[in-house]
């Protein structure tokens, strides 16, 4: 075991590896049929949105419940830039800004009031969002909903749609995981996460809280519109239904399983949004939201590091039964064993 | 005139609904610094329960008081067996559990009777009386009526009786309390029951105008929330003459503003929110807290 964790920290094994699954991912959607290929682009899509989740609640740790807002206008800002013949690079950073401006200005005033604020605040996003985009009909055609038709496979690829949509997907989620992963790393990351553990602190170290609440939630923001538009690379149709209130705690819930402050917790969030309802729904569509509540609150309860944490939770209880042979039988009682979880969640975050 | 007092009536009576549903956030606030977003989902699921029993053939009143109760052992009963475990601890992780809660009882509500809307019978006569010239329905007066009830009696509650003073003590210092011999755990869940049983008073009052359905609450939180953050967090009175601002201003601007309608009222106490955010950040009545290090 350790034999195998000293060769996973060489830095030449673990390009090897990055190289070998970029290769995989390249190659796979050639062979898989239509359905997986459209599944695979929906992890995507949602893996983002769950990633920029993470940055404001895992790492700066903001609840935020209005992320599907921002998802919904960087779609319907796609779905307008298509219709209106925009080039598709100035659509793709007009889906980027405006969320992100946007969500600029709501965290403006809603990380004024310290705690809980913003999860007060932001739980009206969808809720407003929906009403506002059927309103706005002119821009976002009403109740009906918008399509935009742009991502078909261009000629010279000799790819399928579904193809051609995985491919525009994968890099520009494989670019913005890069991007996140860079930033929860460095000087913003670390200050992120003080502001997380304790504000007064941060504010002893120089560190602005509010700043950096305001900087996490318009990253937040922004993520959310990128997903907005590689939503519509994949959808290609967006409606009102799709910033409804309970995708935002879909999101959120997502997020959790995945595992909070975990960038590989976020794509784990990414496939859990796409694939549990689809299955929930194959068995029964009563039972969706009821076991997406059991699963969150069973998760929380068991291993409230999220699906990420899994494997170091079975090591630890693996080390312990190798271990505590010499010692006293009697199993550890919880308490530290998930204060041992939240520092390593931390570390390795 | 008449169309103006008859909107401020209007308003004032939804606005005790989000008043009701309010002051359960506050009081849970007070007592476990939590912000429960499953209150609304919770009142949900109490209103279904007095539609059981309405059902049943039980009189109206009767089956709203014994659903009160049935959601009083709920409240206590989630606060005993899931809100515990995480108190003390970090708070954020146990507001996400309120989060699951919300999904939680949504999907319950919705695995057992269905996501269609359900007709709930009115505790109040649908008749109306003029006055002044404005018909004003009986139904919003009795719904405004029952705020002032609830207050008063919680006022009763928390001033006049050992256990409010009891509560008021948990909320205030918990390990104080905890020395001088309050059972500060069974406290806690009579907070999260008289919370859930407000709850449940909101949701009967609700489900007559908007038809039983388990997303019913999901607007109603969203305002409760927002009277909340502009009443101040620690302040009940506050919540409600907050609500009921929002109640009157939304109403006003759905008939008085065209851009808004009443599609959009939902906007005007966001932007009221937004605005008192921006300059009062502890809310209008509320007090800043002090973070000792």
């Amino acid at each position: 075991m350790s034999q195998v964790s000293d060769l996973l920290r060489r830095p030449w094994v673990r390009w090897l590896i990055l190289l070998v699954v970029a290769v995989v991912l390249a190659v796979l959607p050639l062979m898989l049929p239509v359905f997986v290929n459209q599944t695979l682009t929906r992890i995507g899509v949602y893996a983002v949105a769950v990633l920029g989740l993470n940055i404001i609640m895992g790492y700066t740790g903001q609840i935020m419940l209005g992320q599907i807002f921002f998802l919904g206008v960087g779609a319907y800002v796609t779905a307008y830039g298509v219709v209106n013949d925009w080039n598709i690079v100035v659509i793709f950073i007009a889906a980027c800004v405006i969320p992100a401006l946007l969500g600029l200005i709501i965290a403006f005033a809603a990380a004024r009031l310290g705690g809980l604020a913003i999860a007060m605040v932001t739980i009206a996003l969808p809720i407003i969002g929906v009403p506002l985009a059927k309103r706005l009909s002119d821009l976002t055609g009403g109740s009906q909903g918008t399509s935009a038709r742009f991502s078909s496979a261009p000629d010279w690829t000799g790819l399928y749609d579904d193809q051609w949509q995985y491919y525009v997907v994968i890099v520009i989620a494989a670019v913005a995981f890069a991007l996140a992963y860079n930033l929860v790393r460095g000087k913003y990351g670390r200050a992120m996460r003080i502001v997380k553990e304790n504000e007064a602190v941060a504010r002893s170290m120089g560190i602005s809280p509010y700043r950096y609440k305001v900087m996490a939630f318009t990253i937040a923001a922004l993520f959310g519109g990128a997903s907005g538009f590689l939503y519509m690379v994949a959808v290609q149709y967006t409606s009102p239904e799709t910033m409804a209130f309970h995708h935002s705690i879909s999101l959120l819930a997502a997020m959790v399983v995945g595992g909070a402050a975990s960038i590989a917790g976020s794509l784990i969030g990414g496939i859990y949004y796409v694939l549990v309802p689809q299955v929930t729904n194959a068995i029964d569509p009563t039972i969706t939201a009821i076991s997406q509540g059991v699963i969150l609150v069973a998760v929380l309860f068991l291993l409230p590091g999220g699906l990420v944490s899994l494997p170091r939770v079975i090591r630890r209880i693996f080390r312990r039964r190798s271990g505590g042979t010499d010692q006293t039988p009697s199993p550890q009682p919880t308490p530290p064993a998930t204060q041992a979880e939240g520092s390593e969640t931390e570390r390795q975050a | 005139m008449g169309t103006f007092i008859q909107l401020v009536v209007d308003g004032l009576s939804t606005g005790s609904i989000y008043a009701a549903l309010a002051l359960a956030i506050v009081l849970v606030n007070q007592s476990t610094g939590l912000i429960n977003f499953a209150q609304g989902a919770m009142a949900v699921f109490s209103a279904y329960i007095a539609y059981v029993f309405v059902g049943w053939g039980v009189p109206t009143i009767l089956a709203i008081l014994i659903s009160l109760i049935i959601s009083f052992v709920i409240g206590a009963v989630v606060e005993r067996l899931l809100i515990r475990r995480f108190e003390g601890g970090d708070p954020d992780t146990a507001v996400v559990v309120t989060i699951g809660l919300l999904t939680l009882f949504t999907g319950i509500c919705g695995w057992l009777w269905g996501y269609n809307n359900r007709q709930f019978p009115s505790l109040f006569p649908l008749d109306t009386i003029n006055v002044f010239g404005a018909v004003i329905s009986v139904r919003s007066l009795g719904t405004i009526a029952v705020l002032v009830a609830i207050m008063l009696l919680l006022q009763l509650l928390f001033i006049g009786t050992k256990l409010g003073l009891a509560l008021r003590a948990v909320s205030f210092n918990p390990t104080s309390a905890a020395l001088s011999g309050l059972p500060v755990g069974r406290l806690l869940m009579v907070g999260w029951g008289l919370a859930a049983a407000l709850g449940a008073v909101a949701g009967a009052l609700v489900a007559p105008q908007l038809t039983l359905t388990p997303t019913m609450m999901d607007t109603a939180l969203v305002y409760a929330l927002a009277a909340v953050i502009i009443g101040g967090l620690n302040s009940p009175i506050g919540a409600v003459v907050a609500a009921w601002g929002i109640g009157v201003l939304e109403n006003l601007g759905a008939v008085y503003v065209p851009f808004i309608g009443h599609d959009l009222k939902i906007a005007v106490p966001f932007i009221i929110l937004f605005v008192v955010l921006l300059l009062r950040p502890q809310g209008l009545f509320g007090r800043k807290v002090v973070v000792r290090v």
